[in-house]
């Protein structure tokens, strides 16, 4: 599983056709700790088996300044960024026993608890303003959670991971910043010296290289 | 069921990274979760976030953090009872949409009629149920925002093709259909749409002063 992971994130990490900036920024996010040989997994199975409190300390360590990261740069406030940091580690400990390596990455399983959560602060939020300006609209329910927690995710994180390695780091690197990071294009064009027109056709690209491959390997 | 018409990939990835209106997660999640196709491309998204989770530099979180993180998890240690369900067995509702509560059918022309979906929050987008009468000719309209369609009984047709049960169709401002039922049975699609619905396309013209939703 961590081998995926590593495997993953190799055409990523690899420098060519990355930007100054971003291969440093890279760089330091393997600073701390001999991260590669850290099988998230079985910490988040300890959690699950014995509620190891050691186990969850370290992957809060880890990960709760990741998704602070993570959502600053999506556009949250440092407040909301910290809450989803916080609350996506309070899931991480309630939902550990979900979790299930055959399907996500640790990583990836932990992204979408935090995204999830931001939806959820997004909605509340919105709601709390249309209560303030428009009090004619009852309260909605609380029920209405992201769809997709509906969807069964099937065991193929490793034929997805191997996947992924196809991509070109050009291509892995330009759908992060545009869907992860949610950096408009046009700062996509300048952090990457590229014109914003390669910004978008590279985008086109990459997803349908990404569904082409993805068909492929079904 | 054959799946032969997918959201755009661009739509995926922003379903897969959350940015969507809540209008629109739901309908594509609704497709998601009937195709697997479409899970493994969400799947891959999800990966590339994760990695993007490791690569980003950390920010430091507030000093008490972990241990108000402890305490709050031994307040409540364990996950509260599983939502109940809002729409229960009602007819029509497909089970995707049981934890939302969905409003009263109402008529808008002959053979159409739609029921609105209650969204948890206020954004720019509506969901509603529409179901039309089989052989009936939809409205033709044209949208100022995007629309999507996912079919869940029945089928329509139009100059894009023939779309049936778990098939989704995009239209965006640019798009002008007509699309036609079926005969083997009434269509029934969830829609998401943007935009006002009091705008100036004839669909809106005809539903406006009907729907509140």
């Amino acid at each position: 599983m961590n081998a995926a992971i590593r495997a993953l994130k190799m055409p990523i990490r690899a420098e060519a056709g990355l930007p100054r900036r971003v291969t440093a920024r890279l760089s330091i996010g393997v600073s701390k700790g001999p991260k590669a040989t850290v099988d998230w997994a079985d910490l988040i199975g300890r959690v699950a088996s014995d509620g190891d409190r050691e186990a969850f300390k370290r992957l809060f360590e880890h990960f709760a300044p990741r998704i602070k990261g993570l959502m600053l740069k999506a556009g949250c406030s440092p407040d909301e960024s910290e809450e989803i940091a916080q609350s996506t580690m309070i899931a991480v400990w309630r939902k550990a026993h979900q979790f299930d390596p055959a399907t996500a990455g640790a990583p990836a399983w932990i992204f979408t608890i935090a995204r999830n959560l931001r939806i959820d602060l997004f909605r509340r939020r919105a709601r709390t303003d249309r209560l303030e300006t428009g009090p004619e609209l009852p309260d909605a329910p609380d029920q209405a959670e992201p769809a997709d927690i509906l969807i069964s995710r099937g065991q193929d994180a490793a034929r997805i991971a191997s996947a992924l390695k196809q991509l070109s780091a050009e291509q892995s690197t330009v759908v992060r910043l545009s869907f992860i990071e949610e950096r408009p294009h046009p700062e996509i064009a300048s952090a990457l010296g590229i014109p914003l027109g390669t910004v978008k056709s590279r985008i086109r690209l990459a997803m349908n290289r990404l569904r082409d491959i993805l068909d492929e390997e079904a | 069921m054959t799946i032969s018409h997918h959201p755009p990939e661009d739509l995926l990835a922003d379903f897969a990274a959350g940015k969507l209106e809540e209008a629109h997660q739901l309908v594509v999640g609704v497709h998601v979760a009937g195709c697997p196709r479409c899970t493994r491309f969400v799947q891959a998204i999800e990966q590339l976030a994760g990695a993007a989770l490791e690569e980003v530099e950390p920010v430091s979180i507030a000093p008490d953090a972990f241990d108000r993180v402890m305490s709050r998890i031994q307040e409540a240690p364990r996950e509260t009872a599983a939502p109940s369900l809002v729409s229960g067995m009602d007819d029509d509702v497909p089970p995707a949409l049981r934890k939302y509560r969905i409003g009263k059918r109402r008529r808008v022309a002959p053979g159409l009629s739609l029921r609105p979906i209650e969204l948890s929050s206020s954004g720019k987008s509506r969901a509603f149920l529409l179901r039309s009468a089989p052989g009936s000719r939809m409205l033709e309209h044209t949208h100022t925002g995007t629309e999507l369609t996912l079919v869940l009984e029945g089928s329509f047709s139009h100059e894009g093709g023939r779309f049936g049960p778990g098939d989704f169709d995009y239209g965006d401002d640019e798009v002008d259909h007509r699309p036609i039922v079926g005969d083997e049975g009434p269509c029934l699609c969830l829609v998401a749409m943007t935009g006002d619905l009091r705008m100036n396309g004839l669909l809106g013209r005809l539903i406006g002063p009907f729907v509140r939703l």
